[in-house]
């Protein structure tokens, strides 16, 4: 035993089967060839980096920073302050009866989280050069590590939202629940902007320097500081097409209001934005055959 | 049964060139142009076909720009064929540029999880093999310290170690050899040596050519993109070794060569009289030197120089200052050179040789035979460093016999 092969001695430890061997083959990318069940098993396969990247995205930013993890409550805070002196005190901004601190701040929440995520996501693969050229993993694992890491925060913001419904003595009702689906539902879209925003960005750094400019008008275009029943009403069909829309004010109408949400915009939302992440992963693993190449 | 296989593979990188001919004056509108405009191309691999059998170690060698590392990047799928296809059967691994998926701020133990599921390992696995890992990259005590905090080497190490576990059913391996001490580099082979008797498929990508040879059966040859010769590793070094030397003599010119008496011939012998090319650090070397004089040469002096692979001047040695004058009468003669322990690093040398007179101003030559004959020497005697000493230890030690006989015992040790 004492001359054993150290290398045999660590196979026989960890593989107390041994596996079938599977064959892949590597072939010239094209649209039609692409498969993509293969690719999400091969994600799977890869779950354990998304979970490490992940922590260790929210373990980085918290890491030297004196105030940790209240960064993740300042950014939405702050912002519902400055926009509750504006439209409270200066001027008079519809809130839905709610007081607009709260109602600022429960739509400034969904929002934060995918501006957040849609910023990191966009330059996920371009700050990660090195590894990129350098070994293969799935690609969309970084864009994707962002997103989930913006989630955390989010959680984290959400205990403020709860803090101040007690404040306000804003009880919640089981329609609060809803708020789970449409996080889901933000993820998938916050996801498919990610994965089409850095992808593109590998070829065109202009989306980099363009994503704050686009974040900045698409909140405005959302009902954040404003709520859905101030946008005229014929405007609305086309407003809706945003998915935001839904999800953002659905959203708010379910934890504040404790209402249903509208089933119309929700699904809009959900039908644009799982479509979108169709459509966006496999743009994204067309891209990613020669990511490499140009990054 | 084949673990790898390229069919007729070939890889086209684009070039984008902005300046044109036509372009625009202005910087944007030469920009817009640059894009739909057709980009040069390049062909980094040109129809590649080769196969890897289960178990087999292949060398692939070749000068820089042959298209070696496209393969890797290929067989890693860090990135697509442009035509062709390549098969993979079984998991597969790459061990290119260990460390570059570390991140400074976390700690080496984070930093182990973190690069092992980089590269593919589950994190119960990374669990189970933890303990190895740290051991094997000598990092214990600075586990929990955040990796900004170690020094280089360590940082090497712990790479190399995290990639040295992973257990793949096909390794590839970039030149990773070439990190962190010799030490270390000779336990980095070692580890590998023992993944190859474990029956891993290794591919192997690399300058050095010694390392090629003794960790691969079989090796290919690349240049511009092609394979031009495969074979056994030994064969196809020695090809590589032959072509790779520029033959065309340097600048003859402002040299005044007269040829009263030439060099015919130029061997190099090992300690057993047997012609080699291949010598480790520390061994003995025999130069023979023929030549063939046409008319008698008082006080001639004989030189043999030692040039590295781009041409510099290692060592030159000269009957001038090191040998006894010889005068040369006319007709055929030999010259031996003699040395009993080569202090030459690793690496490929040619050799030249000269004859000319006494004291001879400088450029002026009887006869000077350019690149005559390659030198290969391996790691021998030398671990680590600048330049090998010839060196006996001895160990001694006072006995209370020697004591008493107030004369120390010596035993000596030669390593």
């Amino acid at each position: 035993m004492a001359s054993r092969n150290p290398v045999e001695a660590i196979r026989a430890s960890t593989f107390e089967s041994v596996a079938p061997r599977r064959l892949s083959v590597i072939r010239p990318p094209s649209l039609t060839r692409l498969n993509l069940p293969a690719n999400l098993s091969k994600l799977f396969h890869y779950r354990d980096l998304l979970y490490t990247l992940t922590v260790h995205r929210i373990k980085v930013r918290y890491k030297q920073s004196a105030l940790g993890v209240s960064w993740a409550i300042l950014q939405p805070f702050s912002m519902m302050l400055i926009f509750t002196i504006i439209f409270s005190l200066f001027a008079r901004m519809p809130s839905d009866g709610a007081p607009y601190a709260l109602f600022a701040y429960a739509a400034l929440l969904p929002w934060t989280y995918f501006s957040t995520s849609l910023a990191n996501a966009t330059s996920g693969l371009v700050s990660h050069t090195q590894l990129v050229t350098k070994v293969y993993f799935p690609r969309e694992i970084l864009p994707i590590t962002y997103v989930f890491a913006a989630l955390f925060d989010f959680l984290i913001a959400s205990t403020v939202l709860a803090g101040l419904m007690i404040y306000y003595r804003v009880p919640p009702s089981w329609n609060a629940l809803y708020a789970l689906p449409i996080v889901v539902i933000l993820t998938a879209f916050a996801i498919a902007m990610g994965l089409l925003f850095s992808a593109t960005q590998v070829r065109f750094r202009d989306i980099g320097v363009a994503v704050p400019l686009i974040l900045q008008l698409w909140m405005f275009a959302t009902p954040v500081i404003y709520p859905l029943s101030a946008v005229p009403a014929r405007l609305r069909s086309l407003y809706v097409l945003n998915p935001l829309v839904g999800l953002v004010e659905n959203f708010r109408q379910t934890v504040l209001n404790g209402a249903a949400p509208d089933f119309y915009t929700l699904g809009l939302s959900a039908f644009i934005s799982f479509a979108l992440l169709i459509i966006s992963y496999t743009y994204f693993k067309h891209m990613e055959a020669t990511m490499a190449d140009i990054i | 049964m084949f673990d790898l296989k390229f069919d007729g593979v070939s890889k086209k990188y684009k070039i984008r060139e902005e300046d044109h001919a036509d372009a625009s004056p202005h910087k944007v509108v030469r920009k817009l142009q640059s894009l739909w405009r057709r980009s040069k191309e390049f062909w980094a691999l040109k129809d590649v076909s080769f196969e890897v059998e289960r178990g087999e170690s292949l060398g692939i060698i070749g000068p820089n720009g042959a298209g070696k590392s496209t393969v890797l990047k290929l067989l890693s799928n860090i990135t697509s064929p442009t035509t062709g296809e390549i098969k993979i059967n079984g998991s597969l691994s790459a061990l290119i540029e260990v460390g570059s998926g570390f991140h400074p701020e976390l700690t080496g133990r984070e930093n182990i999880y973190l690069n092992g599921s980089i590269l593919g390992m589950r994190r119960r696995e990374i669990a189970k093999k933890l303990e190895s890992i740290v051991e094997f990259a000598e990092i214990k005590p600075f586990l929990d310290l955040p990796v900004k905090r170690y020094s280089s080497g360590m940082y090497v190490r712990l790479g190399f170690s995290i990639a040295a576990h992973l257990d793949p059913d096909i390794l590839l391996l970039d030149e990773v050899l070439a990190v962190g001490d010799l030490a270390f580099q000779a336990k980095c082979l070692r580890r590998i040596e023992d993944l190859r008797r474990s029956g891993t498929t290794i591919v192997f990508i690399s300058h050095d050519l010694g390392a090629v040879q003794r960790l691969c059966k079989r090796a290919l040859l690349m240049r511009q993109g092609e394979i031009v010769a495969s074979g056994s590793s030994f064969d196809v070094v020695n090809q590589y070794q032959h072509t790779a030397a520029d033959f065309s003599p340097p600048d003859l010119h402002g040299l005044l060569i007269t040829k009263a008496a030439e060099i015919t011939g130029l061997q190099l012998f090992d300690l057993n009289g047997k012609p080699t090319e291949a010598y480790d650090t520390g061994q003995p070397l025999q130069v023979r030197l023929e030549y063939f004089a046409h008319e008698r040469i008082e006080d001639g002096v004989f030189e043999v120089l030692f040039f590295s692979g781009s041409r510099e001047l290692i060592s030159q040695f000269t009957t001038e200052v090191s040998g006894d004058p010889i005068d040369i009468e006319p007709g055929a003669g030999v010259i031996e050179f003699g040395c009993a322990e080569i202090g030459l690093l690793p690496g490929i040398y040619y050799v030249d040789a000269t004859i000319k007179h006494r004291a001879a101003p400088e450029g002026s030559h009887i006869d000077w035979q350019y690149q005559r004959a390659l030198l290969r020497i391996d790691p021998g005697r030398l671990v680590y460093g600048k330049f090998y000493m010839p060196h006996q230890w001895r160990h001694q030690r006072e006995s209370l016999a020697s004591h008493l006989a107030a004369e120390p015992a010596v035993s000596n040790v030669v390593s």
